[in-house]
């Protein structure tokens, strides 16, 4: 599969507004699909699920309980449409970037990308940013579910509004968005997962222990991930005061030892926990990210 | 305590702010960046933190090392002796290398003596010398100062010093080490090169230095203006005794003289031992050697920086007859070159005597002999002279074999056949015969009787005065011209003349003039002969114009009749006592002069190797030897055209300059001072140090530290 040269960072940079960007990386998209046997998604079934905190108690299956003393929660709708929330981390780390884009426009291009290609299959999407000083803790944004164009605008409008700062609140935010979530749904969660407290990998388990589908899409700078630096430097934190003076080359081989581990550790971790994990660096074309991301999940 | 050859190198010291100040630089001007992943940036600070910091200071060690090390190099440090203050020198200068060849160096410390180790010394200073200086080498021995032709102008034959360096070895004599200094300092003054420099390697033996001589000064360049000064050269005396005390031991005199309590040919030998160690020597063991074999042995107690005499007796063989006196020394330190003395003696031979008493009498005192016997009685000869008294008709029929001389006595005229075995014994065995007149002799008998065997026919007999006779004493005759060189009268030194010359004889026999071969050895003061001898055959005759008692003269009972009968006696026996050799020293010349009509034709050393020596055109039978070694010298001599024979007479001994066994070491400030003071002159230990002031022991040393520096922050900044 061949993606239009024209989809790179560098180039959807110069695209101008988000919307833009976004639509010509979902027609990036869809140019790949009509050339692929992909059929669209579906999602159907019925089942008992155990009980987990945040399900509603009024679908608590009593006459399971009265049989096998635990709780379940009765599935017997069927869903018909995808309910897809994606949750932004805007924290400060991810306005990080000192290329085209930041890890934050390149998150956004995607999410918006995202929401255009699921509005235009009739699915619901919404959207929490996540970040300080909003509605809830963590929640700098939240927008409900919903299909309709206008919705979709509405919901790139606060995407392109988005400003990486403040600290990252990614586990409240995933405890609001699964409250949000209701019943089941597809959770997209774009975050470098910089979370100093490291509560972010339980709070994505916990999410998909919910019975929602969980898919990270882990974004990171290419210096971030080579540490291509030289000069002594004074590394300042974008989401606190905290900074240090370094010398680049003498602790670049220790920096990429951890920053490998922390990506294994955190692709196996959550693979355990069945959480498909996406790392995706910032200068890869997102059109052509999002298309082997989708042709995957129709393999599995 | 460090100098420098090129102090000016060590603004480069400076250049270590550089590393310094990038070090600063560095640490507090980073580049600020606002970064995401800065969790990982901190674990990884946090983990290799006080392992960087360790880093970063070694490394900035590091290079400050490396530069430091570069610029003192290019100073060309090296090691300041200990003690030395004196002024740094810079540059190439011309270099003088003296070696002090004397005998004291010949002191052994351990298992290497120190002129081996000031040579050694003065190699690795040649080794040490920059391509661009000059050396001149020089071996400070004997008063003349340099051994071997001087010292030449500095030049950069280095091959042609090392190879004077390598084969010279230690002399026997005595150095004038300031002599050496002033003369190097003259040779120095034929370099262009403008520093110069003496490196002395010596003792310091105090007796070497003249502390009161001008300091050595290079003369002006030629081309300098009139009046120029002369320049003051930067010695180094390097020590090769290192500073440490030597005590010695010395043999330094030994005189050697008949003694008549020992017998005869009985002789003590006192020798005179020095010590010139602040210890006192205690025990010394002296020994007294006569060819291989000890004859006598002693012990000795010398005070510290003293002397002590001792006496070793012995019974000697007659004839030139070589001894050694030496010093038992059990430790391996020491001057072994002084620790004995040769001697040579010339033994005479013990003579027989007949004395044929003309007048015996029988008050002692009386008898015609009297004085004669008592004079060659054996306490007073030594027991040399066996004399046998018989009065004349005894003497007629005796035989006469077995005597060397035999002394007539106022004997009246004695028969035919008597003065014939008289004639005998003096023509074919060379007996001596002495004849002395009185009131018993009648010239014409005489005349008649011994004919040729008188020196001269006896004509009358003169009385100058009567004897005995008040107021006569005036008119007596007295000794007027005595040849006093002659062997017979030699003893008498000009204080001691006047015992002879003041005897008075008041008769005496006057001589007919015949008598060609004859020798007047001494005269009245009228002229006529009162000693008169004439060789007969291969003997003598020795003929006394008055008595050898009181009855004609009043010479017996003066002192100088003694020795100058005792001298007749062995003269005519051809057995006189030699004249002992005069001593003569290392270093000197001594002429040896032949019998006459013999010329010296070969000389022998101590090692019994002919040594070579020089004639002079107005003595040319004569040789003059240098003499190199201690020791007894033997001549060979001979007449022309006839195989040469040893001479005894003229063998001698050659001692050791006894300044030389004397190792106490001058002060060193005092010749600081004497030198020009501490600014030209320095004290060093070795070479190495000596050559501190302009040498490069520790520039090679700095640049490898600069090298592994290099290695070590090239290894630590690829890291």
């Amino acid at each position: 599969m061949t993606l239009p040269a024209s989809n790179v960072p560098a180039v959807l940079a110069r695209l101008g507004p988000l919307q833009v960007q976004a639509r010509k990386v979902m027609e990036g998209v869809l140019t790949g699909l009509h050339k692929s046997p992909h059929h669209g998604q579906s999602v159907e079934f019925s089942e008992h699920k155990e009980y987990a905190p945040g399900d509603e108690i009024r679908h608590i299956d009593w006459r399971a309980f009265a049989k096998l003393d635990k709780y379940y929660v009765k599935r017997f709708e069927m869903e018909t449409n995808l309910r897809a929330l994606l949750v932004l981390d805007a924290s400060g780390s991810m306005a990080y970037g000192r290329g085209p884009m930041t890890k934050l426009q390149y998150a956004a291009v995607c999410a918006g990308a995202l929401a255009y290609l699921l509005s235009r299959q009739g699915d619901q999407v919404g959207l929490c940013l996540v970040g300080d000083g909003g509605i809830s803790r963590g929640v700098r944004e939240f927008l409900p579910f919903a299909s309709s164009p206008s919705h979709v605008q509405e919901l790139l409008h606060i995407l392109e509004g988005a400003q990486g700062r403040g600290p990252t609140l990614l586990p409240a935010a995933l405890d609001f968005a699964a409250e949000k979530a209701g019943r089941r749904a597809l959770v997209i969660v774009l975050t470098d997962l910089f979370d100093a407290t490291d509560r972010s990998i339980p709070a994505l388990k916990m999410l998909r222990s919910r019975r929602h589908d969980v898919l990270l899409l882990q974004t990171h700078d290419r210096e971030e991930l080579e540490f291509p630096f030289d000069d002594p430097t004074r590394f300042l934190s974008m989401e606190d005061d905290r900074q240090i003076e370094a010398q680049p080359r003498q602790i670049r081989a220790s920096y990429l030892e951890q920053f490998r581990s922390f990506l294994e550790n955190t692709r196996k971790d959550l693979a355990r926990a069945d959480v498909e994990v996406e790392q995706i660096a910032t200068d890869a074309a997102p059109d052509r990210v999002l298309l082997k991301l989708l042709a995957r999940r129709e393999a599995a | 305590m460090l100098q420098f050859a090129h102090p000016a190198y060590l603004w480069g010291l400076l250049a270590i702010a550089l590393p310094i100040l990038v070090h600063l630089f560095n640490q507090r001007r980073p580049r600020p960046l606002a970064f995401g992943a800065i969790e990982f940036v901190l674990r990884s600070q946090r983990q290799k933190a006080r392992r960087l910091r360790l880093r970063q200071i070694l490394l900035l060690a590091l290079r400050c090392l490396l530069i430091a090390a570069v610029a003192l190099a290019l100073a060309r440090p090296s090691l300041k002796p200990r003690g030395v203050e004196a002024a740094q020198t810079s540059g190439p200068q011309a270099t003088a290398l003296v070696l002090d060849a004397s005998l004291s160096m010949r002191y052994r410390v351990g298992t290497r003596t120190l002129f081996e180790k000031a040579r050694a010394e003065a190699l690795s200073a040649l080794e040490r010398l920059g391509p661009d200086e000059p050396a001149a080498v020089g071996l400070c021995a004997g008063p003349a100062g340099f051994a071997a032709g001087g010292m030449g102008a500095p030049s950069f034959d280095r091959l042609a010093a090392r190879r004077l360096l390598q084969s010279a070895q230690p002399t026997y004599l005595a150095s004038d080490l300031t002599g050496c200094l002033a003369a190097a300092a003259k040779a120095l003054g034929e370099s262009p090169v403008a520093g110069k420099r003496i490196i002395a390697f010596s003792d310091l033996a105090a007796h070497s230095i003249r502390l009161d001589a001008p300091p050595p000064l290079v003369p002006p360049a030629a081309n300098a203006p009139p009046g120029s000064p002369g320049i003051r050269p930067n010695v180094v005396l390097v020590d090769a005794a290192r500073a440490s005390d030597l005590p010695n031991a010395a043999v330094v005199a030994t005189a050697v003289r008949p003694s008549a309590s020992l017998g005869p040919r009985g002789y003590e030998v006192v020798a005179t031992i020095a010590n010139s160690g602040a210890q006192m020597m205690s025990g010394l063991q002296v020994s007294l050697k006569v060819g291989p074999n000890t004859v006598a042995k002693g012990f000795v107690d010398v005070p510290a920086r003293g002397t002590a005499k001792k006496t070793l007796g012995a019974v000697l063989p007659p004839g030139v007859v070589g001894g050694r006196v030496e010093l038992a020394r059990n430790d391996a330190q020491g001057l072994d070159e002084d620790d004995g003395q040769d001697f040579v003696v010339h033994v005479p031979r013990d003579v027989k005597a007949l004395i044929v008493d003309g007048a015996p009498a029988s008050l002692r005192s009386r008898d015609e002999a009297f004085f004669v016997e008592a004079a060659l009685a054996p306490a007073r000869t030594g027991g040399r002279i066996h004399a046998q008294t018989l009065d004349a008709d005894a003497a007629a029929n005796a035989p006469l074999e077995g005597y060397d001389v035999i002394l007539l006595l106022n004997v009246p005229a004695p028969p035919r056949a008597f003065a014939e075995k008289l004639r005998q014994a003096a023509v074919q065995r060379g007996a001596g015969i002495f004849i002395a007149l009185g009131d018993h002799v009648d010239p014409d008998a005489y005349n008649d009787s011994l004919g040729d065997l008188l020196p001269r026919p006896l004509h009358l007999i003169k009385t100058a005065a009567e004897p005995a006779a008040q107021g006569t004493e005036e008119r007596a005759a007295r000794f007027g011209v005595v040849e006093w060189t002659h062997p017979l009268f030699r003893v008498f030194g000009p204080a001691e003349r006047e015992g002879l010359e003041s005897a008075r004889t008041f008769r005496y026999a006057l001589l007919k003039p015949e008598g060609q071969a004859a020798h007047t050895l001494a005269s009245y003061d009228d002229g006529a002969p009162a000693l008169i001898e004439k060789p007969l055959g291969r003997g003598r005759v020795l003929l006394y114009t008055s008595t050898a008692s009181r009855t004609w003269t009043d010479w017996p009972i003066r002192v100088s009749f003694l020795p100058v009968l005792q001298q007749t006696v062995s003269w005519l026996a051809d057995a006189l006592e030699q004249r002992q050799p005069l001593p003569a020293m290392v270093g000197q010349e001594r002429t040896l002069s032949p019998p006459a009509g013999a010329r010296v034709e070969k000389v022998l050393g101590p090692d019994g190797q002919a040594v070579q020596f020089r004639r002079e055109t107005a003595h040319p039978d004569d040789a003059v030897v240098a003499l190199a070694a201690p020791g007894p010298y033997r001549a060979l001599v001979a007449p022309r055209g006839v195989e040469p024979r040893e001479e005894p007479t003229l063998t001698f001994v050659a001692g050791l300059d006894p300044k030389e066994s004397d190792l106490r070491r001058v002060d060193e400030a005092e010749l600081k001072a004497q030198l020009g003071g501490a600014e030209s002159a320095q004290f060093a230990a070795s070479s190495a140090a000596a050559q501190g002031a302009h040498g490069t022991p520790l520039w090679s040393g700095l640049l490898l530290l600069g090298a592994l520096a290099l290695l070590g922050e090239g290894a630590l900044t690829r890291k």
